[in-house]
Formats: C-alpha cells, sequence, structure tokens
C-alpha cells in the first residue's frame, strides 16, 4: 500500500552537485508497508521522522527518490492526497472555529458530499469521543481533545492510508489506550503509519516499527525481530545470599557470560549475566553454578530486552 | 472551483463570527464617513469625488490588516500544512484566500452605500460618476489585496505582514506622487506599472476595457508570487 524506494530529502543549498551528508534530513530510504498493517515511525527527535511523513503526504518535495501510495506516485500530489488521512505533528487545527465547523470544512475539502459528511462527522465524532465538544470553540478545547479533533479530522473521508504523527502526545493515560485501540480497529481496513518516540506506545500498536536515526533507516521488523539485529542474546537477573560474583564466574558450566553487579543487599548480592546467544541455557547454568558454590539463591529473573535497549543500541551505535 | 468556494466560506465564517469583522467595519465606516460628511458639508455639492481621491491612501490601512492572518497565521499554527496536504493545487489555495477578502471588501463598500443613499437625499448626484467610482475603488482594492495576500505569504508572523504590505503600497504611492519629478520615460514607465493612473482614469468616467485588463493582471501578478512564495517553502 505504501512503498517508498530510496527517498532523500535534503535541506539547504547542495554545493555544486555534490552532496553533503550533514545535510540530509532523510537518507536512501526504502520501505514497503501492505495493506492493513500498523507501522511505527520510531527515532529520536530530528531523526527524520517528520520529514518522512511530510513527504509522503506530498506537503514536501523528495530531493530525490520514488513513493507510491497505492498505485499512485508522489509526482501526483493530488491524487495522493486524496488516499491519505494525515495527522500532522502537534494537531494543528484553526481555533478561532468550532469543532463542528472544522469538521465539516476538512470533509467538503476533501470532496465529501453534505449527506455523506454529516454521516462520516457523527461517526468519527462517536469513534474520537468528541461529541460532547462539537460545538465549543477549538481554542477553549484541552490539548487531548484537539488531538482527538484531529484525528477525526484526518478519517473523516475515510482514506485507505493514515499517517499519523505522533498520535497520542498530550493525551492522558486513559485516553492514550483508547487512541491506541481505535488506531488498531481501524487497521482491520486501513494501513497506518504513525511516528513516536514512546517505545511503549509503539509496541502496543504496531505489527512491525521502523527505527530512524540521523536520516536513515537503521532497522525494520517486529519486536522480536529487532531485538535478534540489535545481538540482544540472553540475560538473568539473580540475588544470592553466601556467594561472590567472582566464585560463581569460576564455577558456571557456560562460556562468555558476562556480569555486572547491581546491588549489595546486606548479605546477599544481586547480579546481571549476560551471553551473547540469545538461546544459550543461562538461567540453569547459573543455578547450578550457585548450588555449586554453596549460595542460597534467593531469586533467579530470566530478563526480556526490551525495545528502550534495542532503540539505545541502535541509536547509540554511530556516536 | 468548488474548493475554491469552500476555502473562502471557511474564512468569511471566521471573520463572522469573531470580532475581528465588526471591528474593522467599524472602523472603516468612521474613517470613510468622516471624509465623506467633512467634504459634504464644507462644499456642499452632492458628489463623492473627496470620498474616492481620499481612499487609495485610506485603503492602505484597512486591507494589509484584513490580509495580514491570511497566510501568516496558518504557516504560524501549522494548519498551513492541513490545507497543503488536502487535494488541492497551490493556486486554489490562494485563489480562495484572496476571494474571501475580496468578498469581505464587498461587504465594506456594501456599507458606504448609505453615502450616495444620503446623498440622493439630500441633492441630485451624478448617478453614472458614483458607479464608476465604486467599480473604480473595487478593481484598486483587489490590487491592493493580492499586494497584501503576498505580504502574508512571506512571513510566518501577522504584524510583520501588515507592515510589509503596507510598505509595498505605501512605495507605490510615493512613486507616484514623485513621478511629476523624474525623467520623462520614467515617468511612461510608472503611468504603466503603477494602479493609481488608472484607478483615476476610472474616477474621471473614462471606463475602458484597458483599465480592466490592467487590474485584473496587476492582481493575477501578485497571486502568482504569493503561489510561487508558497511553492518555495517547500523547497527550503
Amino acid at each position: 500500500m505504501i512503498r517508498v524506494e530510496n527517498l532523500c530529502r535534503q535541506f539547504g543549498e547542495q554545493h555544486g552537485g555534490e552532496q553533503h551528508s550533514g545535510t540530509f534530513a532523510v537518507r536512501d530510504l526504502s520501505f514497503s508497508i501492505g495493506k492493513g498493517e500498523v507501522v511505527g515511525l520510531l527515532g529520536p527527535n530530528g531523526a527524520g521522522k517528520s520529514t518522512t511523513m511530510k513527504m509522503l503526504t506530498c506537503y514536501l518535495p523528495p530531493s530525490s527518490g520514488q513513493a507510491w501510495i497505492g498505485k499512485v506516485n508522489l509526482s501526483d500530489p493530488i491524487g495522493v492526497r486524496r488516499q491519505i488521512g494525515y495527522l500532522p505533528e502537534n494537531a494543528p487545527s484553526w481555533s478561532d472555529l468550532r469543532v463542528i465547523d472544522h469538521l465539516r470544512f476538512l470533509g467538503r475539502m476533501q470532496g465529501l458530499s453534505s449527506a455523506t459528511l454529516k454521516d462520516r462527522v457523527r461517526e468519527m465524532a462517536a469513534a474520537c469521543h468528541i461529541e460532547q465538544v462539537l460545538h465549543r470553540r477549538i481554542d477553549e478545547l484541552s490539548k487531548g481533545f484537539r488531538q482527538r479533533v484531529g484525528l477525526a479530522g484526518a478519517m473523516l473521508h475515510d482514506p485507505a492510508v493514515l499517517i499519523l504523527d505522533e498520535p497520542t502526545t498530550g493525551l492522558d493515560p486513559n485516553q492514550i489506550v483508547e487512541i491506541r485501540q481505535l488506531i488498531r480497529s481501524l487497521a482491520v481496513q486501513k494501513t497506518v503509519l504513525l511516528s513516536s518516540h514512546i517505545l511503549s506506545e509503539v509496541e502496543a500498536v504496531c505489527d512491525r516499527m521502523m527505527i530512524i536515526d540521523r536520516a536513515e533507516l537503521k532497522a525494520m521488523g517486529n519486536s522480536s525481530e529487532l531485538a535478534a539485529l540489535a545481538s540482544a542474546g540472553a540475560q538473568v537477573e539473580i540475588c544470592v545470599l553466601g556467594a561472590t560474583m567472582e566464585a560463581l564466574a569460576e564455577i558456571i558450566e557456560l562460556g562468555e557470560v558476562t556480569w555486572q553487579q547491581l546491588a549489595q543487599e546486606s548479605e546477599a548480592i544481586r547480579i546481571t549475566a549476560r551471553h551473547d546467544d540469545p538461546d544459550a541455557p543461562l538461567a540453569e547454568a547459573l543455578f547450578r553454578a550457585v548450588v555449586k558454590s554453596g549460595g542460597v539463591l534467593l531469586e533467579l529473573r530470566p530478563q526480556r530486552i526490551s525495545l528502550e535497549d534495542v532503540f539505545h543500541r541502535l541509536t547509540e551505535e554511530a556516536q | 472551483m468548488r474548493a475554491v468556494w469552500i476555502l473562502c466560506g471557511k474564512e468569511l465564517r471566521v471573520t463572522l463570527d469573531t470580532a475581528q469583522g465588526a471591528v474593522v467595519a467599524v472602523a472603516f465606516l468612521l474613517a470613510t464617513g468622516f471624509f465623506f460628511g467633512s467634504n459634504l458639508f464644507l462644499i456642499g455639492q452632492a458628489e463623492m469625488r473627496g470620498f474616492f481621491s481620499v481612499m487609495p491612501l485610506l485603503l492602505m490601512f484597512f486591507i494589509p490588516a484584513m490580509a495580514m492572518r491570511q497566510l501568516a497565521d496558518e504557516l504560524n499554527q501549522g494548519t498551513f500544512e492541513l490545507l497543503a496536504t488536502m487535494p488541492i493545487s497551490t493556486w486554489q489555495l490562494v485563489m480562495g484566500k484572496y476571494l474571501a477578502i475580496l468578498l469581505q471588501l464587498l461587504m465594506l463598500f456594501a456599507l458606504t452605500l448609505l453615502y450616495p443613499a444620503s446623498l440622493a437625499l439630500l441633492g441630485n448626484p451624478d448617478g453614472g460618476a458614483i458607479a464608476a467610482g465604486f467599480l473604480a475603488l473595487m478593481l484598486l482594492a483587489s490590487a491592493y489585496s493580492a499586494v497584501c495576500l503576498y505580504a502574508s505569504a512571506l512571513t510566518r508572523h501577522a504584524i510583520i505582514a501588515y507592515i510589509i504590505g503596507f510598505s509595498l503600497l505605501f512605495a507605490m504611492f510615493l512613486l507616484n506622487k514623485m513621478a511629476a519629478t523624474l525623467p520623462p520615460a520614467t515617468q511612461d514607465w510608472l503611468t504603466i506599472l503603477l494602479p493609481f493612473p488608472p484607478f483615476n482614469a476610472l474616477l474621471r468616467g473614462v471606463i475602458g476595457l484597458e483599465q480592466v485588463v490592467y487590474f485584473v493582471s496587476f492582481s493575477i501578478f501578485f497571486l502568482a508570487l504569493t503561489c510561487f512564495q508558497l511553492e518555495r517553502r517547500r523547497w527550503r
């Protein structure tokens, strides 16, 4: 549904046709997203997430490269814009208008007929829980409501592709859960590309995610694929009484374990052990080592490599 | 064309829903009323020449105020991104905004029809001259609007847009005043380029296709510049 090939966006001037790496906002981006998929665009601030979305909505022209929304190439901006619903960062809206006028205006601009518009406004207001503020002026609304008005506006014309730039910023935890559910329920018929720097959110909502850092795509896949990509390995945290880290390191029947002492808790110590092979029987080996050393195992907790770790590793590698 | 009218309708709604429209209308009536009334009672003639001749200067203060927010505010609030990702062209966007200013001006001028109506009660004014005056006024206002819409596309700050718009118009006004002191060749060029000679011709009752074509081309030139400026922003 969305296909992107070698998309680049440079800012500033090109010097004599030479391309300077420092001036890229997005560099050599290629990916494709199928129908019904929800894909998250992750990256630190200024990584190129918004620029990518702005190019896909034909707001900013790419410096080079191609992209298709459905079968329409970016060279046909009006054709592309008919197929997408776009929520820009910070959900801008006309603060002097009432919510209902704002939505009606957006719907009419998208070419909806009066009859369809009335139904769609009602449906979207219900889906985004903004019925009670439909007749209020937008500048009287809280950030959360404005965000939801923006989302309703993006979905009004029932587009095949939704591009949402940080859709949950400014929402409280309950609203975040609601919006996530809404996005998930939409995903059955639509293709959704959303950006965020909240990792747990992307993990909860998206089928796949892309990590972008300093204008380049670092990785793409679902969370376990990304964890593998970041060579996550296996990690176990234990708390033992009457044994030292050095003693355990000597006894353990497993090579290449890296140790780290986290804390000393009165008599007991808390240690993490890491092994590069995610399938290594680390927990078992640790248990045996503790028994052998004569210590008492108070706690043993295999640790899941979080998306945070993957993200840190992928985005800090280059630094 | 549908999108142009929808956009224009939204702008009018904002003006009519907020105090902004009323404030401009009251200020406009106060200012024009002063110039109309003072001439009427000083000269004691049922005519509006004084009123029309002061309008080029008066509109220089009002039109930048009506146009300043049109694009600058959209750029500042981020709503320009919403508009620019609608299935419409930049030209349609600019035309929608331009028509909205023209319709607001038309409403303001409609209010001033009070003056010829009161003249008709007092004396026997020349209807043809007054009609020509209003035509001249609308054409000049359309040219001013195009200049000020361009000024609004140059910046994110409405107040700066006002200053740019006013300065451009005032510079043209000064050039026109200075024309007599300039070499004849330059004078000829200024007569062709500036909107004041055709405006004065219309006021004198010389209504030709020439003047209308001049004002339409003048507006199109500045509207095209506005489109160009908006497109240029995307490449920065």
